[in-house]
């Protein structure tokens, strides 16, 4: 499902809902750790931009790819994790092969041109 | 759609979830702190974005918008009570137009299958009837396929209900005509077509809920009960509902089989004649049939009609459809009527928008500062904008619904006025509230966005706007008020100016002898003896004889065209001494000789107008072989065509054949009051199975030009308010300008000008405008009043003295409107303006 109101696929930024998802298929995380999730699997090269990731939560959670429930944080606080819904990883197998088709389609031009 | 509920959802929780997200980032927060970040940015903005993502951020501030414009209206209670009147005004008057025009036209009728419902009618390129021949009417039910029915209704003069001084109304309706509407009767039954269609069934009658009640004190048990009509015994068989709804907003009294008019009118051959128009013909459409199929189908049924009866079809007749499902039928001359009130309703709706965007440029200036500040604070022009435009909106909500209550007053005091079917009511229905939201968009558009515009533009100093808003207002209120003059000089004229014939102390007798199946010797025997009684009466003065007498039931017409302008000719057959008696004067030749061939005497200014400067005696008139002589020319005397300046007269003298189809004119010396009892003995003595109808002239003269005067006064109350209001606006107009110029004024004082070069300095730029709207408008009402010469009586659409005096009237209104505020600069204490700067 294209999302007008977000930045395209293959902008750094455009990833992040791409990069969401996926943090999200092995377990509920809550805000903060998806975005450590993020930092250190990227091995210290992407940091999440707290502004972006709490707006992008919100529109995940209205199309209906992710879920939040009450939970308790490691610092044993209350706080809400947010899970991936089958509809959302529906949508993380399409932006995957986008992705990948798009990656290819980019390399290629970079290689040949 | 999912993702809709999802939205909505999350704006019915939004408090629960703001909390919420809330949490989430004050959790983020502390975590970030623990690790050593402390980049977290500005909470706010970043919840603020997290919002949008909802997309409900538009509701946000359409609701801030909300608030902010109604905390802005009561804050200045004297501009929101003026504005909003003035508005309510404009809008109430286009509503109460729309709502009669929609309880007249457009609200279905409370029948069964009212969208298939049309009436039916004769037309040819230089004829109309509404009526058609009964024989006429079979030969169309009985051959046309696109109609799955077919209702004739015959209305009859009153007739004698046993002995009752005043005659009842009755008409004759063919036996289906309460089962296609689906009307269920309050007591008994309706008719039936299988048991009253033929003519030897036993004679029935069925009363109106309103008869019933005043004539039979409400009693049930009337059912059965024999009752006369015209001396004739019959069965009363049902009463019809209390809120019942008839074809055409026909309501008489008594209902009757049409098989059986023979029988109540004795020895009628009307329902077998091909060449007397006597029924009104409605047709209920073939489920999926359209009208104009219809149409075509019965096209071709007129032409093997004209076959085999030529005499019973006009040339190029054709019959036309009209939606018949609604109050009134929905004919083509309806639409004139309406398209000249909605101009003059929209008029003071743009006198009233002109006003209160006056009046909205004016407070600009107050709102100067604060808009300033909020744009020094970030707003954009596009959000000013948008909020100016909410609070017009509110301001217009406002309005409508006071003009929704307006309306609903007007209409009920309509239907009051008028004794409207009972299944009318004044509640506004969806189609007005439909019209009332689209009326109050477009007003709340016309004085919110020029406004608007310039004051998110900052540039409130341009006085372009505001001419043009006083150009608007003058222009609208000169029309309205020169179409009120116009109309209050017809009703003058109509009551102060003879007529042309003597109406005062006229009555008519017409025994409609034809209905009653004489022939022409017997009807001029009958018509003989009659006169010569009467005249035998004392304080008769003259009797005379006409076939369609003055202000009657029936008129004859055609259209003709001489030299580019319309003339409408009403034919009439007269005896030789009915110039006598009417008090028309013979202004040349002579009178006919009885039973006259070939010779016709014309009206005035018809003979003017077709021979302009020769002498009309002697011209021959018509077309063929059978020219007619002129032998005569008669005053100008619309005895049909009253109000209709364009009319004409053409009179021939009464042939043996016409007897039947005569009525009795009597002039008596003194009021014709008692003449009516002694007509009544005679016509008894006479014959007593005709009951003739009597009329005085002089009450049918008045409801005619009754009509015309509460016209008139309907349109001149909306021209003194469309005036009242153009005048308030002015005030504001000049006063604001005069605030706005307070300075440059007492500089001028100080400097030594006159008073005359300060007030001309205030006031020259509302001179223009003001000329050019009082030539706009007048140019308009001379075109537009065109359409009004058919109800003028005779006062022409350029009367110059309407004119003048209406334009006059709106002149110095204007000019003390802004003289008044503008004197006002005159007293400024110019020392203690001077010491503020």
């Amino acid at each position: 499902m294209p999302m007008k109101d977000m930045p395209s696929a293959f902008s750094p930024a455009g990833a992040l809902p791409l990069l969401i998802l996926r943090v999200l298929c092995s377990e509920s995380l809550h805000g903060y750790a998806i975005a450590q999730r993020i930092h250190v699997l990227s091995r210290d090269v992407l940091a999440v931009e707290e502004g972006l990731l709490y707006p992008t939560l919100q529109k995940m959670l209205l199309k209906g790819w992710v879920e939040a429930e009450w939970g308790i944080s490691e610092t044993n606080r209350k706080v809400r994790f947010y899970r991936l819904t089958p509809k959302g990883k529906v949508q993380l197998e399409q932006e995957l092969a986008s992705y990948g088709r798009i990656t290819h389609a980019i390399q290629e031009v970079l290689r040949t041109a | 759609m999912r993702e809709l509920f999802r939205r909505i959802y999350f704006l019915l929780h939004r408090r629960r979830l703001t909390t919420e997200l809330e949490n989430d980032i004050a959790f983020h927060r502390e975590m970030a702190a623990r690790a050593g970040h402390n980049n977290f940015g500005n909470t706010l903005r970043m919840r603020e974005q997290a919002y949008e993502a909802w997309g409900w951020t538009w509701l946000d501030r359409l609701y801030q918008d909300l608030r902010y414009g109604t905390r802005i209206l009561v804050r200045a209670p004297g501009f929101t009570l003026v504005a909003g009147l003035v508005l309510a005004i404009g809008i109430g008057v286009n509503v109460s137009a729309f709502s009669l025009f929609n309880m007249i036209a457009l609200k279905p009728l409370p029948v069964r299958d009212a969208d298939r419902l049309v009436r039916l009618e004769r037309r040819s390129p230089d004829n109309y009837t509404s009526e058609m021949a009964y024989p006429s009417f079979v030969f169309y039910r009985d051959h046309a396929r696109t109609l799955s029915a077919a209702i004739a209704v015959m209305g009859v003069p009153p007739m004698q209900l046993e002995d009752d001084v005043a005659a009842t109304s009755a008409s004759f309706v063919t036996a289906n005509y309460f089962s296609e509407l689906g009307t269920r009767a309050a007591y008994g039954r309706m008719f039936d077509p299988s048991m009253d269609a033929g003519p030897n069934t036993p004679p029935e009658v069925v009363l109106s809920y309103g008869l019933w009640q005043r004539r039979f004190g409400s009693d049930p048990n009337v059912i059965g009960r024999v009752i006369h009509i015209g001396r004739k015994p019959a069965t009363v068989v049902g009463v019809t509902p209390f809120a019942f709804a008839s074809l055409g907003g026909q309501h008489p009294d008594l209902w009757m089989p049409i098989a059986q008019q023979p029988y109540f009118i004795e020895r009628s051959t009307v329902l077998a004649d091909w060449t007397n128009s006597s029924v009104r013909m409605w047709g209920k459409l073939m489920p999926g049939v359209s009208a104009q199929v219809a149409e075509q189908e019965l096209r071709s049924l007129t032409d093997q009609l004209r076959k085999q009866h030529p005499d019973a079809v006009w040339d190029h007749e054709y019959i036309q459809s009209s939606p018949g499902g609604h109050l009134e039928v929905v004919q083509p001359e309806l639409y004139r009527v309406v398209a000249m009130v909605a101009v003059l309703t929209l008029l003071i709706l743009v006198v009233a928008c002109a006003n209160v965007g006056g009046l909205m440029l004016a407070r600009a200036v107050t709102r100067q500062h604060e808009i300033g500040i909020r744009i020094a604070i970030g707003a954009g022009r596009g959000r000013i904008f948008r909020q100016l435009c909410t609070e017009s909106l509110v301001l217009g909500a406002l309005a409508a619904m006071a003009g929704l209550t307006l309306a609903s007053m007007v209409v009920k005091a309509v239907l009051a006025k008028i004794d409207a079917p009972k299944w009318l009511s004044a509640v506004p229905d969806w189609r007005v509230l439909l019209f009332t939201v689209g009326v109050t968009l477009f007003a709340t558009l016309f004085f919110g966005l020029m406004p608007a515009l310039q004051i998110a533009r900052q540039r409130q100093q341009k006085t372009l706007a505001r001419q043009i808003l006083v150009g608007a207002q003058i222009a609208g209120s000169s029309v309205l008020l020169i179409v009120a003059a116009l109309l209050v000089r017809a009703a003058e004229h109509a009551l102060y100016t003879d007529p042309g014939f003597g109406y005062q102390q006229l009555v008519t007798v017409d025994p409609q002898l034809g209905h009653h199946g004489y022939t022409p010797a017997a009807a001029r025997a009958y018509l003989e003896q009659m006169q010569t009684r009467v005249r035998a009466i004392p304080g008769v003065a003259a009797v005379s004889l006409v076939k369609f007498p003055p202000l009657g039931h029936i008129t004859a017409n055609s259209s003709i065209e001489i030299r580019g302008r319309h003339l409408m000719v009403y034919p009439n057959s007269v005896a030789p001494d009915f110039f006598r008696a009417m008090a028309i004067p013979l202004r040349m030749g002579r009178t006919f000789y009885p039973g006259e061939k070939h010779a016709v005497i014309l009206s005035e200014s018809f003979a003017r107008r077709q021979w302009p400067g020769e002498n009309p005696l002697g011209q021959a008139v018509g077309d063929g072989a059978d020219k007619d002589t002129v032998i005569g020319v008669a005053g100008d005397a619309h005895i049909n065509g009253l109000s209709d300046d364009d009319a004409a007269e053409e009179y021939w003298a009464a042939q043996p054949g016409d007897m039947p189809e005569m009525a009795l004119v009597i002039r008596s010396a003194a009021e014709p009051g008692p003449l009516a009892l002694d007509v009544k003995t005679i016509s008894a003595s006479l014959d007593g199975s005709v009951f003739p109808e009597i009329r005085t002239l002089k009450a049918l003269y008045l409801d005619n030009v009754k009509q015309i005067e509460q016209i008139a006064g309907v349109v001149t109350l909306v021209g003194l308010a469309a005036l009242t209001l153009a005048a308030v606006g002015l005030v504001g107009l000049v006063a604001f300008v005069v605030t706005q110029r307070t300075r440059e004024i007492a500089i001028r004082m100080a400097l030594g000008a006159r008073p005359a070069a300060v007030l001309s300095a205030v006031l020259r730029q509302f001179r223009w405008p003001l000329i050019i709207g009082l030539i706009a408008g007048t140019a308009f009402a001379g075109f537009g009043s065109k359409l009004l010469r058919v109800g003028l009586y005779g006062v022409s659409n350029l009367d110059p003295a309407s004119y003048v005096a209406a334009l006059g009237m709106l002149a110095l209104i204007a000019s003390l409107s802004m003289l008044i505020p503008a004197a006002r600069t005159l007293r400024l204490n110019v020392a203690s303006i001077l010491h503020h700067e």
